[in-house]
């Protein structure tokens, strides 16, 4: 009888080991990542590059929540000058983190193309970006995205920098690669 | 007399039209609405941004502690309005913004997601940090006026070196070595000034010197000494020529240095407006 029990319990063990094993929650890591944002003047052409940032996505049903965040003033353009510069005009010092959300179906990882609706923080602004492309490619379990945000000054309410009286184009676009491994 | 009275009252009716319609292009509307969770309880503080669709021009408020908000003074249109809190998924919505008093009320759903806390960053990357921030504004007050009063002396510098070339001359005295000395205390004193806004910037702690800024400063080195030597040596060849005697000594290396000051401060200038 006692054994019977033992066995019992140890094959409730197992069922619910396995009940909640298939209904785990998966989440995923960015593991490494280049942001890079582009900036047009009429004597400069500048790129901004941020190996800083950090992700996670916690997936839940089937659908899975993203945050990447990245410190605004992680960005090098190779000057120090126009990288504070950058950070005044951002308000980095008052906001100091630049965030992404996005929230997709946990199937996109098996899309080469995602369409994603992205809501970005930056410089104190909320702005929403809707349908940005992103291509995937796998390498073993981790998934490599790359894609470009269009992101413009005006959203965020950012002036202009200048340089020599002259200000930038209002288009800052973004261009993201990151690599993802699931935890 | 009729004629009259149908002049009179065709003027009033087009003063009419004209007003009316000044009146409807003037007309605006306000948005009000409330942020709500799932529950239907108000999401305090929650950030509610508006942007126009038609002309992208965008607002943001904050919501009260009711999770009210309220824009005014909106031109007639579609606009999507958007709200966020901590702890909730952002939200966004289409509203048309054209009666009497619009409403877009919304509701948010508790985040599930990551947070900025499980990213791993320190208290002290994601803190707001305001002295910084007015430090950050200062500097480039500071420095744009630098960039710009730069710029200008580059006017006087330029000219005092051509009349430079002529100011020599057997005279005792001349009227472009007059020239040339106008010109070269205006330089001075616009170089001192400018030198000024970049000297007392404020400096942010933490931040290594790199890149074409770089050569900019090293330049500085060069300008900066040259600025003070070139009057000096300048005002000696002056007292020198008005006794009718040749220029000699170290005032004879007035013009050499102008000129190696004036080469170090052009190459400043191009070191931070051309990418090389």
């Amino acid at each position: 009888m006692k054994s019977a029990m033992k066995t019992l319990n140890v094959g409730m063990v197992f069922l619910l080991a396995w009940a909640a094993l298939a209904w785990a929650d998966s989440q995923w890591v960015l593991d490494q990542s280049t942001l890079t944002y582009h900036v047009s003047h009429p004597l400069h052409q500048v790129d901004g590059v941020s190996h800083a940032a950090r992700g996670k996505g916690m997936c839940h049903d089937g659908q899975c929540d993203f945050l990447i965040a990245v410190p605004v003033k992680s960005f090098d353009s190779g000057d120090s000058n126009r990288d504070l510069h950058m950070l005044q005009v951002t308000r980095g010092a008052q906001y100091p983190m630049v965030t992404v959300r996005t929230h997709l179906p946990e199937t996109a990882a098996q899309e080469s193309t995602i369409h994603a609706d992205l809501d970005i923080e930056f410089a104190g602004q909320s702005v929403h970006y809707k349908d940005v492309r992103l291509e995937v490619s796998t390498q073993g379990k981790e998934k490599k995205l790359t894609g470009t945000i269009p992101a413009k000054v005006g959203d965020f309410k950012i002036e202009p920098p200048t340089l020599l009286t002259m200000p930038i184009k209002n288009d800052i676009p973004v261009k993201i690669e990151m690599t993802w491994r699931p935890q | 007399m009729k004629t009259k009275a149908a002049q009179v009252l065709w003027v009033t009716v087009w003063f009419a039209l004209c007003l009316s319609a000044a009146k409807a292009q003037n007309t605006t509307a306000d948005l009000s609405g409330t942020i709500n969770d799932a529950s239907g309880a108000p999401v305090p503080n929650a950030k509610v941004s508006l942007k126009n669709l038609t002309t992208g021009q965008s607002n943001e408020v904050q919501a009260d502690a009711r999770g009210k908000y309220h824009f005014s003074g909106l031109a007639p249109g579609q606009y999507e309005v958007s709200a966020s809190a901590e702890g909730f998924n952002p939200k966004t919505t289409t509203v048309s913004v054209t009666g009497p008093a619009p409403t877009a009320h919304m509701s948010l759903e508790r985040s599930t997601g990551p947070t900025l806390s499980d990213l791993g960053f320190s208290a002290a990357e994601t803190q707001s940090n305001a002295e910084e921030q007015a430090r950050l504004d200062k500097r480039t007050r500071m420095l744009k006026i630098h960039q710009k009063m730069g710029l200008i002396t580059t006017v006087p510098l330029a000219a005092t070196i051509i009349t430079g070339f002529g100011a020599g001359g057997k005279q005792t005295s001349s009227s472009t070595r007059d020239l040339h000395v106008v010109l070269g205390s205006t330089t001075a004193g616009l170089y001192f000034t400018t030198a000024y806004f970049a000297i007392f910037a404020p400096r942010i702690h933490g931040t290594e010197t790199r890149g074409p800024i770089r050569v900019h400063k090293t330049l500085a080195w060069i300008h900066g000494p040259g600025m003070i030597l070139t009057p000096i040596l300048g005002a000696m060849a002056f007292e020198q020529k008005s006794k009718g005697e040749h220029v000699h000594g170290l005032a004879s290396l007035h013009g050499q240095v102008a000129i190696v000051t004036g080469a170090a401060y052009g190459a400043a200038l191009l070191s931070v407006s051309v990418k090389f």
